[in-house]
């Protein structure tokens, strides 16, 4: 089983109490209306999709509930780190 | 005419006696959830002494998440609910029941559907994790003594599940 470092509960946990929550560090526009159809598609819809080291999101469902961030390997599936949401990519 | 509430129980009330392990329902109890930014503010508010590491357990108020936890009170306690301040204090007492189990096999039935490295947990310790499918609240009081507590819908099927596998565990060598 995959084990999964939680930046919050500050163990190794099995993969199975995670979730997956898409690519990471995508800001919301601060003016949506503001935008034009493709750059609402771009926010909304248009991803990285990265062969090797990806940036993503997770959510510790099971556990302490939290979303943080990793950086996983996409073709090995080896998690390189994970740390807080809301801290700077890494 | 006035209804009677009537409780009804979703699992036996019998406990479930195998050769290193008992299953039993644990007595009603009070549940609450706290959440709060402001630890301090959350242990003024409600007197309770917070752990602050997710999975402390200090007396019977368990540390869930960076600004969540979990008291659990004999039943018909109360607890301020801190109107106006800036806490949650959430009565969900009915919302899950508790099984306990005690024996020498308790970790290794626990291990038949957790993920978790249930034997070597620390104790005291409590966290949510997943028992198969279903999310559950493990708590280690000590070596051969676990609590899950599940939300009710999900306890029918957990108890089968736990009875089974101590059941199956029987056949095997220890």
């Amino acid at each position: 089983m995959i084990l999964i470092h939680c930046p919050y509960c500050d163990e190794q946990r099995p993969g199975l109490e995670f979730a997956y929550a898409g690519e990471a560090h995508i800001a919301r526009p601060a003016d949506p209306s503001a935008l034009s159809d493709e750059e609402w598609e771009r926010f909304l819809f248009i991803r990285a999709n990265p062969r090797g080291r990806h940036h993503e999101r997770w959510r510790h469902i099971h556990g302490c509930a939290r979303f943080f961030n990793a950086v996983r390997d996409t073709v090995s599936d080896k998690f390189e780190l994970t740390y807080k949401a809301g801290e700077p990519r890494k | 005419m006035a209804d009677t509430p009537v409780r009804s129980m979703p699992v036996p009330a019998e406990p479930a006696v195998f050769s290193g392990v008992t299953i039993a329902l644990a007595a009603p109890c009070a549940r609450w959830s706290l959440r709060a930014r402001d630890a301090a503010l959350l242990e003024k508010v409600t007197g309770l002494k917070l752990p602050r590491k997710i999975g402390e357990v200090v007396g019977e108020t368990v540390c869930l998440g960076p600004d969540e936890w979990l008291t659990r009170a004999p039943a018909g306690a109360t607890l301020p609910d801190g109107a106006g301040e800036k806490v949650a204090v959430v009565d969900i007492a009915e919302r899950a029941l508790t099984l306990t189990l005690s024996g020498p096999a308790a970790a290794r039935v626990i291990a038949a559907g957790c993920p978790r490295d249930v034997e070597r947990l620390p104790f005291p310790y409590a966290s949510r994790t997943v028992f198969e499918g279903v999310e559950v609240l493990l708590q280690r009081d000590a070596e051969d003594a676990f609590t899950i507590e599940v939300w009710r819908s999900f306890a029918p099927w957990l108890w089968t599940a736990l009875t089974q596998a101590a059941a199956d565990m029987e056949h095997l060598p220890a």
